[in-house]
Formats: structure tokens, C-alpha cells, sequence
């Protein structure tokens, strides 16, 4: 990355507030330095002259910059166990309130959309026989989707690389794996045939629909990159595929509030969330 | 092991019936009005039917639905029909409308001139804000017209108000001349003192 001036004091205000309106990502001086070393290597790669001509390229999107932007800001890898707060409280806050109106032996259904390779979904399965006494009390259905299919073909696979385990510990990788040659692992096809995979743009009500009501959704880190009128729609087809009472976890740095008033926002210890209020109508 | 996987079919359900949907936009059922909201997002006569519904809907989640739809059709016969509640007595509907026109007024470069002239002051206050989502430049420029030739305090304000975050240095001409305009208001005055500090603190210009 070539040397750029560090930002002015009015120009990293500038792009805080920006961000913060269009993604409700909130950086503050703290994170002066990790942003910064985004612009300039942004500003590198759009050849840009200057902050101010980077920033009317991001504010036009010119060549899809504010997805390259927020992609330079938020880890966009997928891997086992990502994002372990909101796992931990799935099985601490989350569930504990969805079985209060369930009877024992009743379904949980979980959403994971987009669920990429597979990491997300089998991390949730993981997670749950890990960490939840009470796994064994309920049918649990666990739902991945994807718009694209070649990645479900992955998923369906259930093979993954070192970097997809990064995070496992080797107790959970010997556990739940199987070593295959050249640092590749596949996951135990007892875990692998328990998770369903589905074709689905979450933007499509007529696709969404038919996966059924859920208890909790997984939805990360994919909204921020729809248009104003495609993430309204996808808000409100994730609503509908919500019981009443149901939950839905997006990225750390996406806010559902900025894209719809359908739901209401839960502050747990572990993980802020999105509910959709137990008194709608279904 | 407790998980399950059930059969099931996902592949894509049926069109909804158009007739069908616009009846069901009356229905007294909010969970019917709901899905026939989103379902005239793909029907024709789906805007003047919406269109004819928000006023008299009091559910707010169809209301968001509704104009959602709006949203999607794109047309301008859509746009018109937002436009129109812009100038509701309703705050709900105001506000629905401008959240929605928001997400509109990227795709439609004729959109953003024609409100910041209209004749009612609340509705130039109001799509003061929808520069925000527009280049800079081309967001400097149009906001520049308007203080040019504005009278009203407040409309300025708001405009002040965007080109903190939106203006360039060709903005500071207009942004002197405004102070000058409204000598005795030290609040305007203020308000472009602080945007003319952040203006001239950037390196070079913007240009988009």
C-alpha cells in the first residue's frame, strides 16, 4: 500500500457518519488506525488521489466500492464457530425463552440463510450437542440455505479446509471429523446428514415461504449488501419465516433497526438480536 | 442424535391470484392485508390499489409492507403515489413515504429536483434529506440551487444540515451567501460556519 497522509480529523468524522448511516457500522477514534489502514488500502486499489476523491467514489459506489469497503472492514470468511457470542447465546438466552410455550419433544427449527459451505449450519449443530443440556428433550431441524447452489453442493459435502477449523478446538475436530489427505477434513455424516440444505434468495418471498416458520434465523452479514428496496424485502421475508416470539441474529456490525420497524431489538449478555414481537399475528 | 432432518419440498410456491390479492387488501384480517400487501408488489393494479389502501390502513407492519411494494413496482406511477402521501396530515404516512423514497431516489435522477421545488415547504425540509443518498457533486449541486433561491429558514437548515456530510468547496459560495441572507439568525450562521470549517478542512475537493 502506498504512503497516503492520514486522515484529517474532519475527514475520518466525515466517513464515520457516513458509514454509520448507510451500514450502522460504528467506528470511533479508538478505531482510527484499523480504518484507516482500510481507506488507503481501499484508495490504493481504486487509485485514488486523495480521501476526498475515494470518498465521492464510495458515496457514487463507483464499480461496487461500498461493497469492496465494507468487505475491507468486517472479516468476510466463513469458519466454524464464528462469531462464538452469538452461538453462546442461542443455548444461554434464545432458546430458554422459545421452549417456554414448547412441550418437550416439540421441533425447534433453526434458519441458517446464507449458509455458505456448510460452517454455519454444522457449528450450530455442533454447538448445540456440545453446549445445550437440553438437546436431547427436542426435535431440532437445522435448515441451511443459499442462493448458490455450487456452494450447497459444498456444504453437502461436508469437506472443509484447515482455515474452516481455525477455531475448533482438537478435541471438537477429532470428535466431529475425519482427516482426509492434503489438510482436509470431512464431518461425521452423522452430523452431516442432519442438516438440511436448501436453495433460497432471501429476497424472493416465493422462495423464503416455503421453508416455514422458525425459531431462530441466522442471517449474516449479507444485508448490508442488498439495495434500500432489496433489504426491506428480505426484512420482511425473514418476518414472515419468524414465529411470533422468534429470533434473528445478524453480522456484528449490521442493525436491523436502520432497514425495518418490524422488530423489536433484544440486548442479551452475549449477543444484541432482533425479535419478531410475540404478539403478531402469524 | 437429536437433530432431524425432515423431507421436504422447497422448490418455489405459485403466483398469487391477482384479483384475489387487491380484494384481500380490504379484508379485515391484518394477517390477509399483510400478505396481500406483499403480493401486490407483483400484480398489476397492485399501486393503485396500495395506493387507495395506506391512507385508511392503521396496522403499521402493512403499512410497511405496502410501501415496500410501492417500492418494488418502481414505476412512476409508484413514485407519484409515495409522492402524494409525502404531503399527508399523517406523520406515519410522511414518514413511511420518505424512508421509502430514500431508497428510491438513486435510480431516479428526476426525482430529487422536483421535490426540492414543490411549492410546500415541509415537503423541501423533508427531501433535503434524500441528497444524502446521492454523489456528492450531484448532491452539492442540486442543494446549492435550492439555498440559492430559498426563503424559508428551516429549508435551509435542513439543507446546511446535508451538506455537512455531502458538500464540496464548490458549495461554499452558495453557503457564504446564505449566512449573509440570514444575517440576523445566529443559528443559521452557525450551522454554516461548522460546515465551511469541514469543507475546508478536506485535502482537495470532491469531485464525483
Amino acid at each position: 500500500v502506498p504512503e497516503f497522509p492520514a486522515l484529517t480529523e474532519e475527514e475520518f468524522r466525515r466517513l464515520c457518519e457516513y458509514l454509520y448511516r448507510r451500514s450502522g457500522m460504528i467506528f470511533t477514534e479508538a478505531k482510527r488506525y484499523y480504518v484507516e489502514r482500510r481507506v488507503h488500502e481501499r484508495m490504493s486499489a481504486t487509485r485514488s488521489a486523495s480521501f476526498a476523491s475515494y470518498f465521492a467514489c464510495l458515496r457514487i459506489n463507483a464499480r461496487g466500492e461500498n461493497e469492496h469497503f465494507v468487505n475491507a472492514l468486517t472479516v468476510n470468511e466463513t469458519y466454524f464457530y464464528r462469531e462464538e457470542h452469538q452461538l453462546r447465546c442461542l443455548t444461554t438466552d434464545l432458546l430458554a425463552e422459545r421452549i417456554r410455550e414448547k412441550r418437550k419433544g416439540e421441533a425447534i427449527r433453526i434458519w441458517s440463510v446464507p449458509c455458505s459451505t456448510g460452517e454455519e449450519p454444522f457449528s450450530l449443530a455442533m454447538w448445540l450437542l456440545e453446549n445445550w443440556p437440553r438437546v436431547d428433550e427436542y426435535e431440532i431441524e437445522i435448515i441451511g440455505s443459499d442462493i448458490d447452489t455450487k456452494v450447497l453442493e459444498q456444504a453437502n459435502a461436508g469437506v472443509f479446509g484447515k482455515r474452516a477449523l481455525m477455531r475448533l478446538s482438537p478435541y471438537l475436530v477429532e470428535k466431529y471429523f475425519s482427516p482426509m489427505l492434503e489438510e482436509r477434513w470431512r464431518i461425521l455424516d452423522d452430523l452431516r446428514h442432519s442438516v438440511q440444505f436448501s436453495a433460497a434468495n432471501i429476497v424472493e418471498p416465493n422462495e423464503t415461504r416455503i421453508h416455514g416458520n422458525f425459531d431462530v434465523i441466522f442471517c449474516r452479514n449479507v444485508l448490508i449488501y442488498f439495495d434500500g428496496a432489496s433489504r426491506r424485502v428480505a426484512a420482511e421475508n425473514l418476518y414472515e419465516n419468524l414465529l411470533p416470539g422468534g429470533f434473528i441474529c445478524l453480522g456484528h456490525a449490521e442493525s436491523m433497526s436502520r432497514i425495518s420497524p418490524l422488530f423489536e431489538v433484544r440486548r442479551f449478555a452475549d449477543a444484541i438480536v432482533y425479535q419478531r414481537p410475540a404478539g403478531d399475528p402469524n | 442424535m437429536p437433530l432431524v432432518r425432515k423431507p421436504a419440498n422447497h422448490s418455489p410456491g405459485p403466483k398469487p391470484d391477482a384479483s384475489k390479492v387487491l380484494g384481500l387488501l380490504a379484508s379485515a384480517n391484518p394477517v390477509e392485508r399483510w400478505a396481500a400487501a406483499r403480493d401486490a408488489a407483483n400484480v398489476i393494479g397492485g399501486v393503485s390499489a396500495i395506493a387507495a389502501a395506506l391512507p385508511t390502513e392503521h396496522d403499521s407492519r402493512v403499512r410497511e409492507a405496502m410501501f415496500t411494494s410501492l417500492a418494488r413496482h418502481a414505476t412512476a406511477e409508484s413514485t407519484d403515489a409515495i409522492i402524494g402521501l409525502l404531503r399527508s396530515d399523517s406523520a406515519n404516512l410522511r414518514t413511511g413515504a420518505l424512508d421509502t423514497l430514500r431508497i428510491l431516489v438513486g435510480a431516479a435522477p428526476e426525482l430529487l429536483p422536483r421535490l426540492l421545488s414543490d411549492a410546500d415547504a415541509d415537503v423541501r425540509i423533508l427531501s433535503c434529506e434524500l441528497a444524502r443518498s446521492l454523489p456528492n457533486a450531484e448532491a452539492t449541486h442540486l442543494l446549492c440551487v435550492l439555498l440559492a433561491a430559498e426563503r424559508e429558514i428551516n429549508v435551509c437548515a435542513a439543507a446546511v444540515d446535508v451538506l455537512a456530510e455531502v458538500g464540496s468547496s464548490d458549495a461554499l459560495a452558495t453557503l457564504n451567501e446564505c449566512a449573509r441572507r440570514f444575517g440576523d439568525s445566529p443559528f443559521i450562521a452557525f450551522a454554516i460556519e461548522i460546515v465551511i470549517h469541514r469543507i475546508t478542512s478536506q485535502s482537495t475537493p470532491a469531485r464525483a
